[in-house]
């Protein structure tokens, strides 16, 4: 009787309807959602523009993204007159996977984050809680509709214990800077998956309506462990138009002039294809596509076409100082298999082959970020120098070439391979990546993201050229 | 990174892609491609828009779009 009980509530469960937790968007309205240029700047500046990145890495990631949010809370700086706090004028933050956690709880609580983050995730055995519910009589009928995933389950616990039942609608009616961006993946296309209005238009979808535990689990939803979302597409049913950007690009094919952002276009009409041609989308871990959350920042740098462009900002003489904060908790665990001739097994094999190509692309996306700033820097470099040549010959000679507006770029990284002693970056180097790390831990991760933020070159020179000090690091205060 | 200076006897905004994007006779940065050029809503200049495909530029040779005033020669 009991089992033909289960067996039917199982049956029920399987044939249940899927419901989509994005609500549809009635008509497309560019002036409302969630998008950078609504939220009120109010003292922080665009003068200083300043991006931050956290990467995937479970709770390790989550851990020494918050270390750097208390860092740069605890940093002073001279702007505009004023002594403000450099957390005050970050402008974006783009997240993924655990890094996805503080951002998230700093978009929706603003510096609250500092009373509350801690012991509601950082400090919770959330991995062991998750398994828990996973496991529990109660959860298998849910589970069992073909609709429903680990990931669901996991949404509905951060829903319930993390984020207080939050909806992006209450984050955007903070309507306060920084402009947060849970990033996770579309499976099908393999792109990145912004958790913005601007992404959300393509669906003709309302991200107000979106719960953040959601965003939050699509960008944290580690392939295997964790199952991909679903979400619904309404594509034709908002009057949604496309920014003139996409049309020319997609134009470009054959010219080559500019691959990715053909590319970028393509994506823009796959998703809105009336229809929908795509009714449903699966997002997973974020980190699939890009995990340090910089591939979208460094489109933001380089491209107009972007929802927040920053070179249409800079093209604007808006911004006088560009700072960009890779937080990376990477790792490289030691292993044991070369100390044995046995062939590797299966799940090391796809493991290696799961992670490898993932680490060398955060790798090349950071040598991206440099090779950008050096651009930046040799355009403005060559202009100045010519005219400094030409004005050498005399006054007659002058040739006063116009020189694009000049830009400071800070490129700041706070990852494990910058600390010195060996022993120590071999302890940060093999943490695990789980949703659960003793309390020590958690502690040392805080302390050497503030360290590695404060030891970083570039934000040393960026706390002197603003008269700036962290409060415990190498400055007084 | 690709540069265009947008010329016009007069300041005015530009607008790349339909974007607001700077002032013309500045060097502005573009990434490579196709992209729309035009100086806003005002009617008095000429022509409505350019389509240019933007590639090869260097700052120290911006590609130049020329825009006109609609009563010059």
């Amino acid at each position: 009787m009991k089992h033909a009980l289960l067996a039917g509530l199982l049956l029920l469960a399987a044939c249940a309807s899927f419901k989509p937790q994005n609500p549809p968007l009635a008509k497309y309205a560019p002036q409302a959602g969630y998008r950078f240029e609504h939220l009120e700047p109010g003292d922080n500046s665009d003068r200083l523009f300043v991006i931050l990145t956290f990467s995937g890495g479970g709770t390790r990631a989550a851990a020494l993204a918050y270390g750097v949010l208390e860092a740069l809370r605890d940093t002073t700086i001279d702007w505009q007159g004023r002594r403000v706090s450099l957390l005050d004028e970050v402008d974006v933050i783009s997240s993924i996977s655990g890094g996805s956690f503080p951002a998230a709880y700093y978009a929706l609580r603003g510096k609250r984050i500092f009373d509350e983050f801690p012991e509601k995730f950082l400090y919770r055995p959330v991995q062991s809680e998750l398994i828990k519910l996973a496991l529990s009589p109660a959860s298998w009928p849910k589970l069992a509709a073909p609709a429903y995933g680990r990931s669901d389950l996991a949404a509905e616990f951060y829903h319930r214990e993390v984020f207080a039942g939050a909806t992006y609608a209450e984050v955007i009616a903070r309507k306060a800077r920084p402009f947060v961006i849970l990033n996770a993946t579309d499976m099908s296309t393999a792109a990145q998956f912004p958790f913005i209005q601007d992404q959300f238009d393509l669906l003709c979808s309302d991200l107000a309506g979106v719960p953040l535990a959601r965003a939050a689990a699509s960008s944290s939803a580690f392939p295997g462990a964790l199952t991909a979302l679903t979400f619904r597409n309404y594509a034709g049913s908002c009057e949604y138009r496309q920014p003139a950007w996409v049309q020319l690009a997609a134009e470009d094919h054959a010219s080559r002039a500019n691959a990715r952002r053909t590319a970028r276009a393509e994506n823009r009409l796959s998703l809105a294809a009336a229809g929908p041609a795509r009714p449903y989308l699966h997002l997973t871990d974020g980190g699939v596509a890009d995990n340090i959350g910089l591939r979208g920042p460094l489109e933001a740098i380089a491209s107009v076409n972007h929802p927040w462009s920053v070179l249409q900002r800079m093209n604007q003489k808006k911004i006088d100082k560009l700072v960009v904060i890779v937080v990376n908790a990477a790792t490289n665990p030691a292993t044991g298999r070369d100390q044995s001739a046995s062939v590797p097994g299966l799940v090391d094999t796809l493991t290696t082959a799961a992670t490898v190509p993932l680490d060398n692309y955060s790798f090349d996306t950071v040598e991206l970020l440099r090779r950008t700033v050096e651009e930046f820097d040799a355009d403005a470099r060559l202009v100045e120098g010519c005219n400094r040549l030409a004005a050498r010959k005399g006054e007659q000679c002058a040739l006063r070439l116009a020189v694009p507006h000049k830009v400071d770029l800070y490129p700041i990284q706070v990852a494990f391979d910058y600390i010195a002693a060996r022993e120590e970056r071999s302890w940060f180097k093999n943490l695990p990546t789980t949703f659960e790390l003793p309390r020590q831990s958690i502690d040392r991760l805080r302390a050497v993201g503030r360290r590695l933020l404060g030891e970083d070159p570039q934000f040393q020179s960026l706390l002197q050229a603003l008269g700036g000090c962290l409060a415990g690091g190498g400055r007084t205060c | 990174m690709e540069h265009v200076r947008v010329t016009f006897p007069t300041v005015r905004l530009v607008y790349i892609d339909g974007e607001e994007s700077g002032n013309t006779n500045e060097v502005l940065r573009v990434d490579a491609g196709t992209h729309l050029f035009a100086l806003g809503n005002l009617a008095n200049y000429r022509p409505a828009s350019r389509k240019v495909m933007v590639r090869d530029t260097t700052a120290l040779e911006p590609l130049q779009i020329r825009f006109f005033r609609k009563d010059a020669a």
